[in-house]
């Protein structure tokens, strides 16, 4: 026993030393998530907000997504009942894949490195690391949930007592070990690192969507997901510590069972057998467009989920929006016009908001040619027939395909919720979401067509595309509360759209914005082909 | 012979750094020629610029007689080219990358590549994120090799191999050699340049300062030589062309002018030669002697 685990206090120390700043960013960032939102809470629940939040909360679509809530009248639901409800579940998710990450990158990614090959080379003993490993996340989130219990408690709010505050403190720490003890048996089980990274979020992913299905027709059975046994403590309503009993019970196992794997397995290998590439490539690779889908698929893939959940969580607020923004001054500031519904004014506001972050994935894959270009991955490429035209143009499309697509999504994700969740009372059709999602299209093409002009002339500019998105966007969310002068909010881009179904469509503005942006483009081009190849530098 | 690359007076700056001051050399077909000098010499920009990667500041770089910025992709069509530092896609196979670098190509010789997979040992099954330096160096080279090419760039391409997989690669060299092909050998490892160049291009601090066939590199330098004789061996060392002069008993070392070869060898006979032994300088002896100042 001791020679398994000799030394693992030094790994433990060199460890904490390693990693001192990620935690206090790790402990800091998602403990202020997880407990500062009281006062915004607060103005959420003035006059008749939480009765308002209530009834969207009874919503299935939103019981799928952020868990369900004891209460069961509108007039229990209090502020802290409302918090837990909105947000123990999503920041114990947080706390899980935090937790996972981390353990597999000190566990298994340095096997892969050939780290744990030096370390154990000394008087070290064969599990003193994942030992140490497994200790130090512990600890960091015993942190987390002191320190979130105590953020959450100071604010001294009526309804969020001290007992409650460090129950979802602990909940949420208690769903970090959860992730954490999941990662370190994957970690045994699976080939390589990048095998045991998927396969613990794949393994989280399903445990949230089991929740949900259970959350919403009976949430008896929910309580035998390990997931189950953060959220599903209730703070500030029913208090139950229970669930935390089960979760380490579970996770007792678990660590005894990755341990008892990982005793009977070589450095480097794990117990299901690596899995045999190609070993000739499928057509549909071999062309560079065929090549640059493959290399952009991940990321295509999880942001055009994203937009879509992005859409379906927004679109089920509309259900009870009167009675949610009437009794929101702040809210009601925001998107009250005279003359239209809430609802159409709504639409028009997230429509730029959500439109704003698909930009983010054409931007991206238009960065993606130079990271490419910079990580010698295309020095090759460059001696064979293909051309700058090409690789330039494919990258160029693929971001204009990939932006249309995400509109797409995101619309009809909002459109088709916010239509099931009004029910008879719906003003507005699909069409109409779909026509206010597209009529944001300039503003994808022109931030496309900015992210190839710094391809082209300047490509390590490329990132501060983001910043000006991230302006933009900041700009947009706000600028209806602060009064700012007209100049200063054009200078966001998305300003100079008109916001549908509110306002008419402009054609002139949506051509004129179109041209610019395809003029960026080929601006771009002629830098692109005529500029050095930066390579490795 | 044809004239397949021409680098005539070549300048390139990065900024305010003058990277290459003048680079000058040819490569003819059926010919090998190495390109040597030390990291930051200027080889891999010579190349890029050769490949029209990066552009040039001045000079007349023309391969298969085509402007080499200009006439890129015309060029590229007879080319195959390996970098010194083959990074690939992690989450594609060797295999798969093979083909797709020989389809970009213009397509290749789907029994050669087979072929050259089997001689150099690779797995083409496994994620190129799984293959060490010199595995992902034979996908680079597999892939060069399998397609057919006038001319034949290679940066270092035998960085990470074993010897075991050098002696494959100067193998295929040899062949593609005797096939009429030009080859342009960039590479620190001498003695490979030794076996396999016909020229050599000594390149410093972004000038070629030497060029032209071993030999004649060779008649440039001094030999070393042994000797012992009967008579008293120190009389040597005021001969005309002698060098380094080293004296231990009857037996000296030193090294010789080629050009007084002669006049070396008649005043030895006068001692009485019991022992003359001459070795040419290696490449490595040639290198050395414009980087020792």
């Amino acid at each position: 026993m001791k020679e398994k685990f000799a030394r693992w206090d030094a790994l433990f120390v060199q460890y904490m030393k390693r990693d001192w700043k990620k935690i206090i960013i790790w402990v800091l960032g998602l403990g202020l998530f997880s407990g500062a939102y009281v006062p915004a809470f607060e103005e959420i629940a003035k006059g008749k907000g939480l009765l308002g939040m209530y009834e969207t909360m009874q919503n299935p679509a939103m019981i799928s997504m952020v868990g369900p809530t004891p209460v069961n009248t509108a007039a229990d639901y209090t502020l802290g009942a409302m918090y837990a409800n909105e947000m123990l579940l999503f920041c114990g998710l947080f706390a899980m894949i935090m937790a996972a990450l981390h353990v597999v990158s000190h566990t298994r990614k340095e096997e892969d490195h050939g780290l744990t090959e030096l370390v154990r080379s000394f008087q070290v003993g064969r599990q003193a690391n994942s030992l140490a490993v497994v200790t130090e996340t512990i600890l960091i989130n015993i942190l987390l949930a002191v320190f979130t219990g105590g953020v959450m408690a100071s604010f001294g709010a009526d309804t969020i007592s001290a007992g409650g505050s460090f129950l979802f403190g602990a909940s949420i720490g208690m769903a970090g070990i959860l992730g954490a003890v999941i990662a370190l048996v994957m970690a045994q089980i699976m080939p390589t690192s990048s095998g045991a990274t998927g396969s613990s979020l794949g393994i989280i992913g399903l445990l949230y969507i089991v929740r949900a299905g259970t959350d919403v027709s009976n949430v008896d059975l929910s309580m035998i997901n390990p997931m189950g046994w953060t959220y599903l403590t209730y703070p500030f309503t029913e208090n139950n510590w229970v669930p935390l009993i089960w979760a380490t019970a579970f996770c007792i196992i678990a660590v005894i069972v990755a341990f008892a794997l990982e005793g009977g397995r070589d450095m480097g290998a794990g117990y299901l057998p690596e899995r045999e590439g190609r070993e000739a490539a499928k057509k549909s690779l071999l062309s560079v467009p065929g090549l640059f889908i493959k290399l952009n698929k991940g990321v295509m893939i999880s942001w055009l989920i994203a937009f879509v959940i992005m859409g379906a969580a927004y679109g089920s607020i509309y259900g009870d929006m009167q009675t949610f923004i009437g009794s929101n001054e702040m809210m009601s500031q925001m998107f009250t016009l005279a003359g239209v519904s809430i609802e159409e004014s709504f639409t028009g506001t997230i429509m730029m908001v959500m439109i704003g972050l698909v930009s983010i994935l054409p931007i991206a894959i238009v960065n993606k040619l130079f990271s490419e270009e910079v990580r010698l991955h295309l020095s090759q490429l460059y001696s064979t027939k293909v051309t700058r035209a090409k690789l330039y143009w494919t990258s160029v499309i693929l971001a204009i395909v990939a932006g249309v697509i995400g509109i797409l999504l995101a619309s009809c994700g909002l459109g088709g919720t916010a239509i099931s969740a009004m029910g008879d009372s719906s003003s507005m059709d699909i069409g109409d979401f779909v026509a206010a999602g597209y009529n944001f299209l300039p503003s994808v093409l022109f931030f496309t067509g900015l992210a190839a002009l710094a391809l082209g002339w300047a490509p390590k500019l490329g990132k501060v595309i983001y910043a000006y998105l991230g302006y933009s966007f900041a700009l947009n969310y706000f600028g209806g509360i602060l009064d700012l002068p007209e100049w200063f909010s054009k200078t966001a881009v998305q300003s100079w759209v008109p916001r549908m179904p509110v306002d008419e469509f402009d054609e002139a503005v949506f051509s004129a914005m179109t041209v610019i942006s395809i003029a960026l483009m080929v601006f771009g081009y002629f830098g692109y082909r005529k500029r050095d190849m930066v390579e490795g530098a | 012979m044809a004239e397949i690359v021409k680098v005539q007076g070549l300048q390139k700056k990065f900024g305010k750094f003058k990277a290459l001051h003048d680079v000058t050399f040819t490569v003819n077909a059926g010919e090998v020629v190495g390109f040597i000098g030390p990291n930051g010499a200027g080889k891999s920009t010579t190349i890029r610029t050769l490949l029209g990667i990066i552009n040039r500041d001045a000079g007349d770089v023309k391969i298969f007689g085509k402007d080499v910025w200009k006439d890129s992709l015309e060029i590229h069509k007879r080319i195959s080219y390996v970098p010194g530092d083959v990074s690939l896609w992690g989450s594609l196979t060797g295999g798969e990358i093979i083909d797709l670098f020989i389809k970009l190509h213009g397509g290749g010789d789907k029994e050669k590549r087979d072929y050259l997979i089997k001689r150099f040992e690779l797995d083409p099954k496994k994620k190129s994120k799984g293959y060490s330096k010199g595995n992902r160096q034979k996908v680079g080279l597999i892939a060069a090799l399998s397609v057919d090419s006038d001319l034949y760039i290679f940066d270092e391409p035998t960085s990470g191999l074993d010897p075991l997989m050098e002696a494959v690669f100067q193998d295929e060299v040899e062949k593609i050699k005797h096939a009429g092909k030009a080859i342009l050998l960039s590479s620190h490892i001498l003695s490979e340049v030794e076996r396999l160049a016909d020229k050599v291009a000594i390149i410093r601090q972004g000038k070629v300062v030497e060029t032209g066939t071993l030999d004649e590199l060779r008649h440039l330098t001094r030999s070393t030589v042994t000797l012992v004789t009967e008579g008293d061996v120190a009389k040597m060392a005021s001969v005309n062309g002698v060098h380094d002069f080293k004296q231990t008993g009857n037996q000296a070392t030193f090294s010789a002018d080629n050009e007084y070869i002669n006049d070396i060898l008649s005043e030895a006979a006068k001692l009485s030669v019991k022992k003359f032994e001459s070795v040419p300088p290696t490449l490595e002896d040639l290198f050395m002697r414009h980087y020792e100042v």
